[in-house]
């Protein structure tokens, strides 16, 4: 797959436009993708980028995807791009050889000998107007678009700050060296944080344009003065594009320069005295708004009058753009005479010159600074009482606008913190045991301004002092004009406070009570014992595996017992996102069973899931939960009347059931007076307007009947929910509405500002809400890698879809028939051929009906995993991995299967799966080998044949291993197994074995795990003992148990 | 807007919309030396030609003013406008009464005229402002023989407006540009500093203060130079103040805020500068609506795509 990159050029590049054409700069479009190349040895001239993307694929890319524009002209040039050093092939190190090696790409790890190296590179060239436009349109929450590098979410943040720029009118006209350009104004607070967010954040491809960097010399230019001018570039193009110039009643002199504004080269038709006058003129009208970019800003210091004093003082200084902690005072600066100063990393030419223009500037915002610098090297002043409330409340905005730096004492910083608000103290009733939302808590309110608290009658006292500052327990604050009114009438109301109102404030930065804002909360240690479980920031409380489990919890999955209980106990529903592997289904059964236990598990439970994984739930119950009375509602003998199904419940305690159903019965099912609903692969309710969503929905609240008790709500999944913002009102609707809002409000609030324009403190906003539900480990936490072991085997128990299960029957029934009539030197074979289909059957009936579709075949892979219930449960479990970022190797011992397979997944996923087997030529299979374990965004998913791929190869890339069919020796499966487990694997690897329950697949794993006599014979000998099997022991291997 | 001697309050310029009070100082300095000269009916047929576009040019070149106005003749006449160009040991001692006070220097810096200049000229014994208008030396090429003749008096008005536009072109006229006197003054400071530095050393143990730098290492290298993978990464989320883009509140934008463009009018085009200032307002408005549409419409090809594609689903 390849990547798209976008780097600025300062100058045109050669071959993009027709002689006589002014330059200009520009965006430079190109993209490298991940190809076999040889380490290249420059020359004179730059090498070619061999990993590049050329002009038509890219051209072909860009449509493709819906970025092309017309205004893209095609260009050459040269970058110094980071190369690994690497010697080409048959070449022997040796000092004397030149350099040879090869440009590296996003994500690939870096080596240690890493060098600068330049490259020529072709690509698409777009002039500033239209390079902001071509911008514009490109996703701005990022990393969603496949194929686009992270330096274009850097490019698409540049130029939504220029949209800005353009919006609120922060430009003027500009007549420098006999151009015209529109010049934006980068001086306000916002804006300079924004450049040097920006410059210090930039990614380094963005300049890699050799003309600019010149890395070779070792001087780059800094990224402040870069990215301000690419600004002024986008901002210009896009004013210039639009303008109509020619108004009317202009002299020839304004209407040469509105020609110039808006004529594609900015050449003023003017001679050389009026372009100097208009020069001037310009410079002179924009120098007292703004003044020039640089790494360092004058910045003035106040500070509180000492006790029993009224002056304040202000002290002058420097600060660092790039660190406003980083200051030094003026004393130093003038100490620092002809010589540069260091602040920080940075080193500043002139520093008296920089401190003298900001000390002009903030003359223009806050008069009185004029006393100040009588001195010939001044370094404070002071201020009375009324200039240092003129400049706490209104000069030093204008200061910091004009781009001189402010410092505030903390008590009068501005923000919220110096606003009248509250610090509460609160802790639990003595009895309570802090597991009801809306009860009230024991609480004590103080109010409190900028950090120091007080009561209603210390504010009385400052307010009849008639003055915006007072002094309160020895620190300065600012009193509003309605602090006194807002804390007369928060007394008179005498507000309750609720463990609700507790979680509130502690789960969200900035909340209120009563409208005042809480500054302060200190929670007593049994509260702080709950709120911190609820919030997570602490473990919950272990619970070990209850009485009647059978088998045992790791850690982490005590863990997450104890935090279904607590949530259990709030009455809360829990969504339990645990990463596939860790075991959600265990720590579900642990959570009923310890409900058993406890004698708390008096009606069912409702267990909703895929159709696909109902055996896997069976079977893991009947292994871990033995006392558990599980009853499936599925098939086409479930009951299908109020009456029935309510005495087919009886003395149950888990109903299984799948998505489909739960929508088709829904009126029976909601006859039943449920304890519980789980709902597993809770994804499957993402969308909140679907009917199974709404099912699901309306089973998880008590129903109209008013005997029903309260029902807990668990939903299940191992995708990362909390990132998923469109699918996460859903879930949460089932689980805890109103946490979120109704959809309308959610959609305002939360999912368009994140999703459209990835904004983060709407998703910080939106994490805290929902974390306190949402359980989340990952097997590469720390807390989890440490109780997982280094391979973790998985058994995936799969049914058979009703086409499957037909095609079994029918084949096993014909083929004992004719096996049982065949003479002796034939039923060997047979055999053979009996068991090879029917597991061909468990895979996908395709297979053995050696269907061979045509690739274009639309309908036949529409219904594809329709046909085969392995092939959906597979589908489930990598779409986990795919969306984790993992790779996983799929082993199968049927060639045809995995090119069927391998069809059927590149469609699906729409990324390339490559297959290695016997026919593969040993080129291919290095190619194939090298590109997943070194190309940055190689293949995900990588099949192979159990024979050839078995042995040899070196896979660590891949953290899951899939072994879609059962082979009879687990020697052989080991062995495949180890492409990924072996010396370099970073991570837990997962190991799924397929399993198709009640088939001859059950019986082999049966066999493998029992290491039964039969077991070792096939080990030992091969197939040889089939043919001695007589048709009894055969009929028992293969034909399929319903259970 | 037009330029009106002998009224009330003198003479008013086309920048004088606002009233008088509203000029940089300098240009009601430079008025109040017209209003101050004797012959008023001279002034008053000068003012008229200036008026009319009489005056084709004003150029100022090095520490004079040409200009050519259009006489009754067929050829403009030359006008040559001059002070008396300071020495070099008056401006010294300007220069070191300068130096005297922060806040002329800051001021000069960040491209404002002192208000008290005056006083550091007075060290000299001399003027940066001429007194009277006598003390402005010219020359015509016109016949009359009177000095100043109605064409160097065109001028004269016309020359206020031109100080608006570079206040620091009086300099120029005494001998110094702004950029030799803001860097004779810088080489006046850095002695000054020196001096100061080697005495604090002197007094203070020496790693108390900071160490000068290193030659060539002004500018650090960027992060992806020292960790290559910021070569291509940037990872950061949208700043919260661009999430919504929000226009300029009413009078913010950058042409409310630097105010007039001080550019002297040609006198046959009356508030073209306003008029030029007005249009660019208008584009930017337009501008500024179209920029918050195309950000409230970004993203929303691709994130509608998806919320479409997750209802099929």
């Amino acid at each position: 797959m390849s990547l798209l990159h976008a780097t600025w050029l300062p100058v045109v590049p050669r071959g993009s436009f027709a002689k006589g054409k002014a330059p200009s700069a520009g965006l430079f479009i190109w993209a490298d993708t991940w190809r076999v190349a040889d380490p290249v040895v420059p020359d004179a001239e730059a090498p070619f980028h061999p990993l590049s993307l050329n002009l038509d694929d890219l051209a072909t890319w860009l449509d493709e995807n819906n970025f092309w524009s017309e205004d893209l002209r095609q260009a050459s040039v040269t970058l110094t791009l980071p190369s690994r050093q690497q010697l080409s092939r048959g070449q022997k190190s040796s000092a004397g050889d030149a350099w040879s090696g090869l440009p590296l790409q996003a994500g690939e790890p870096l080596p240690k000998d890493l060098t600068w190296w330049p490259w020529q590179l072709e690509g698409w060239f777009l002039k500033p107007g239209p390079a902001a436009e071509w911008l514009n349109q490109l996703p701005l929450s990022g990393t969603a678009a496949a194929g686009l590098g992270d330096d274009l979410l850097w490019w698409c943040h540049l130029q939504r700050w220029c949209l800005s720029l353009i919006a609120r009118g922060r430009w003027l006209p500009d007549a420098a060296e006999g151009k015209a350009s529109w010049l934006p104004l980068l001086n306000r607070e916002d804006d300079r944080r924004r450049l040097e967010d920006l410059a210090t954040r930039m990614p380094q491809v963005v300049a890699a344009s050799s003309a600019d960097t010149h890395l070779a010399c070792g001087r780059p230019r800094s990224n402040r003065l870069l990215v301000a001018s690419i600004v002024e570039k986008l901002v210009d193009g896009q004013l210039r594009a639009a303008f109509a110039p020619g108004g009317p009643g202009l002299d020839p002199l304004l209407a040469a320069w509105q020609e110039g504004l808006a004529s594609h080269d900015g050449k003023l038709q003017l001679d050389e005295e009026d372009q100097e006058r208009l020069a001037i003129a310009s410079h002179h009208w924009r120098e007292t708004v703004a003044g020039k970019v640089a790494p360092a800003r004058a910045c003035l210091e106040l500070f509180t009058p000492p006790e029993g004093e009224e002056l304040w003082e202000l002290r002058f200084g420097l600060q660092a753009e790039a660190d406003p902690s980083l200051r030094v005072p003026a004393g130093i600066v003038w100490g620092a005479g002809d010589g540069n100063l260091a602040l920080g990393e940075i080193q500043l030419e002139q520093p008296g010159a920089l401190l003298l223009e900001g000390l002009g500037r903030a003359l223009l915002a806050f008069e009185p600074i004029e006393r100040g610098l009588d001195a010939a090297t001044p370094e404070a002043m002071q201020l009375t009482p009324a200039e240092a409330f003129v400049l706490v409340r209104t000069a030093a905005s204008r200061l910091r606008d004009v781009g001189v730096g402010v410092v505030l004492p903390a008590s009068l910083s501005g923000g919220l913190a110096s606003r009248l608000g509250l610090a509460i103290t609160a802790e639990l009733p003595e009895k309570s045991r802090g597991f009801t939302l809306g009860e009230t808590l024991e609480w004590r309110w103080e109010f409190m301004i900028g950090g120091v608290t007080l009561n209603l009658r210390d504010l009385e006292k400052l307010a009849a002092k008639r003055s915006p500052l007072v002094q309160h327990k020895g620190a300065w604050i600012e009193l509003r004009p309605l602090d006194l009114k807002n804390a007369e009438k928060f007394c008179a109301a005498e507000p309750p406070f609720s463990l609700d109102d507790a979680l509130r404030i502690t789960g969200n930065e900035g909340e209120t009570l009563q409208r005042l804002p809480v500054h302060a909360f200190t929670a007593g240690p049994r509260l702080q014992a709950v709120l911190e479980q609820y919030h997570q920031q602490k473990a919950p409380d272990p619970l070990p595996a209850p009485p009647g489990f059978a088998g045992q919890l790791r850690p982490y999955q005590e863990r997450g017992l104890g935090w279904l209980a607590f949530l259990h106990r709030f009455d809360q529903g829990a969504c339990l996102a645990d990463d596939m592997g860790l075991g959600k289904t265990i720590q579900l059964l642990a959570f009923l069973q310890h409900l058993k236990a406890e004698e708390e598990l008096k009606r069912p439970v409702l267990l909703v899931a895929p159709t696909s994984v109902l055996t896997n739930w069976k079977r893991e119950a009947a292994a871990f939960t033995p006392e558990l009375v599980v009853n499936e509602h599925y098939g086409p003998r479930r009951p299908n009347s109020p009456e029935a199904i309510k005495k087919a419940l009886k003395g149950v305690d888990l109903v299984l059931t799948t998505y489909g159903l739960l929508q088709r019965d829904s009126e029976l099912l909601e006859a039943i007076d449920w304890q519980g609903v789980v709902i597993d692969e809770a994804q499957a309710i993402k969308n909140h307007n679907a009917k199974q969503s709404m099912a699901a929905r309306d089973l998880g609240r008590p129903g109209r009947g008013s005997k029903s008790g309260p029902r807990f709500r668990i939903a299940l999944t191992g995708t990362p929910v909390e990132n998923r913002v469109s699918e996460l009102w859903a879930l949460m609707d089932f689980l805890n509405p109103k946490v979120l809002g109704d959809e309308p409000f959610f959609r305002q609030r939360y999912r368009l500002p994140i999703e459209r324009y990835g904004d983060m403190s709407s998703l910080r906003d939106l994490k805290g809400r929902v974390s306190p539900f949402i359980l989340r480990r990952l097997k590469t936490d720390k807390s989890i890698i440490s109780d997982l072991p280094e391979k973790v085997e998985l058994s995936e128990w799969v049914g058979l879809a009703p086409e499957q299960k037909k095609l079994y029957n029918k084949t096993v029934e014909e083929s004992l028939d004719a096996i049982a009539r065949a003479p002796l030197g034939q039923k060997h074979g047979q055999v053979l051929a009996l068991l090879t289909r029917l597991k061909q059957i468990c895979n996908h009936p395709a297979l053995a009906l050696k269907q061979d579709p045509d690739l274009s075949d639309a309908g036949f892979f529409k219904e594809f995993a329709a046909r085969s219930a392995k092939v959906q449960r597979l589908e489930e479990i990598l779409e986990e991995v795919i969306e984790a970022g993992d790779r996983a190797l799929l082993f199968t011992q049927f060639a045809e299967w995995g090119h069927l397979l391998k069809a059927h997944l590149e469609q699906k996923w729409r990324q390339e799966v490559p297959f290695l087997y016997g026919n593969t030529s040993k080129t291919e299979r290095q190619a194939m080998v090298d590109r997943f374990q070194d190309d940055p965004r190689g293949p995900q998913l990588f099949l192979l044949s159990l024979k050839a791929g078995g042995v040899g190869l070196n896979l660590t890339r891949a953290s899951h291993v899939f072994h879609i069919d059962r082979w009879w020796n687990p020697a052989v499966e080991n062995q495949a197994t180890d492409r990924a487990y072996r010396i370099g694997q970073q991570n837990r690897v997962m190991v799924h074995k397929f399993i198709t329950s009640g088939s001859v697949e059950e019986r082999i794993d049966r066999m493998i795990k029992e290491k039964s006599k039969l077991a070792e014979d096939i080990v030992g000998s091969g197939e040889d003992w089939l043919g001695g099997m007589d048709v009894r022991q055969l009929k028992d291997l293969v034909t399929l148990s319903e259970d | 807007m037009t330029i009106t001697p002998g009224n009330a309050n003198g003479i008013t310029t086309q920048l004088g919309d606002q009233g008088l009070g509203q000029q940089p100082w300098w240009v009601e300095q430079w008025m109040e030396l017209i209003n101050g000269y004797r012959f008023k009916k001279r002034l008053e047929r000068a003012w008229e030609y200036a008026r009319s576009g009489n005056v084709l040019s004003i150029r100022f070149e090095g520490r004079r003013v040409h200009a050519r106005v259009q006489g009754s003749g067929e050829d403009p006449y030359k006008v040559k406008l001059w002070l008396d160009v300071l020495s070099d040991d008056d401006w010294g001692y300007v220069l070191e009464a300068l130096g005297q006070k922060a806040r002329w220097s800051a001021q000069l810096l960040a491209g404002v005229m002192p208000q008290d200049i005056e006083r550091a000229f007075a060290a000299s014994g001399r003027r940066l402002f001429p007194f009277k208008l006598q003390e402005v030396r010219s020359e015509c090429t016109c016949p009359d023989k009177i000095n100043p003749c109605k064409h160097v008096s065109a001028v004269y008005y016309l020359m206020g407006e031109r100080f608006s536009e570079d206040p620091f072109v009086l300099f120029q006229l005494r001998g110094r540009t702004r950029a030799q006197l803001l860097s004779d003054l810088a080489v006046k400071r850095r002695a000054l500093l020196a001096k100061k530095a080697k005495e604090a050393k002197e007094a203070a143990p020496a790693d108390a203060l900071p160490q000068p730098a290193a030659e060539g290492s002004l500018n650090p290298a960027p992060a992806a130079i020292r960790d290559p993978n910021r070569w291509w990464n940037y990872g950061a989320a949208l700043d919260p103040g661009l999430v919504v883009i929000t226009p300029a509140m009413e009078g913010d934008t950058g042409l409310d805020e630097a105010g007039p463009l001080p550019l002297a009018e040609d006198g046959r085009f009356p508030e073209a500068g306003k008029l030029f200032v007005e249009q660019l307002k208008a584009h930017g408005a337009t501008c500024g609506t179209a920029a918050m549409a195309t950000a409230m419409a970004a993203g929303s090809n691709n994130g509608e795509g998806d919320a479409g594609r997750s209802a099929q689903a």
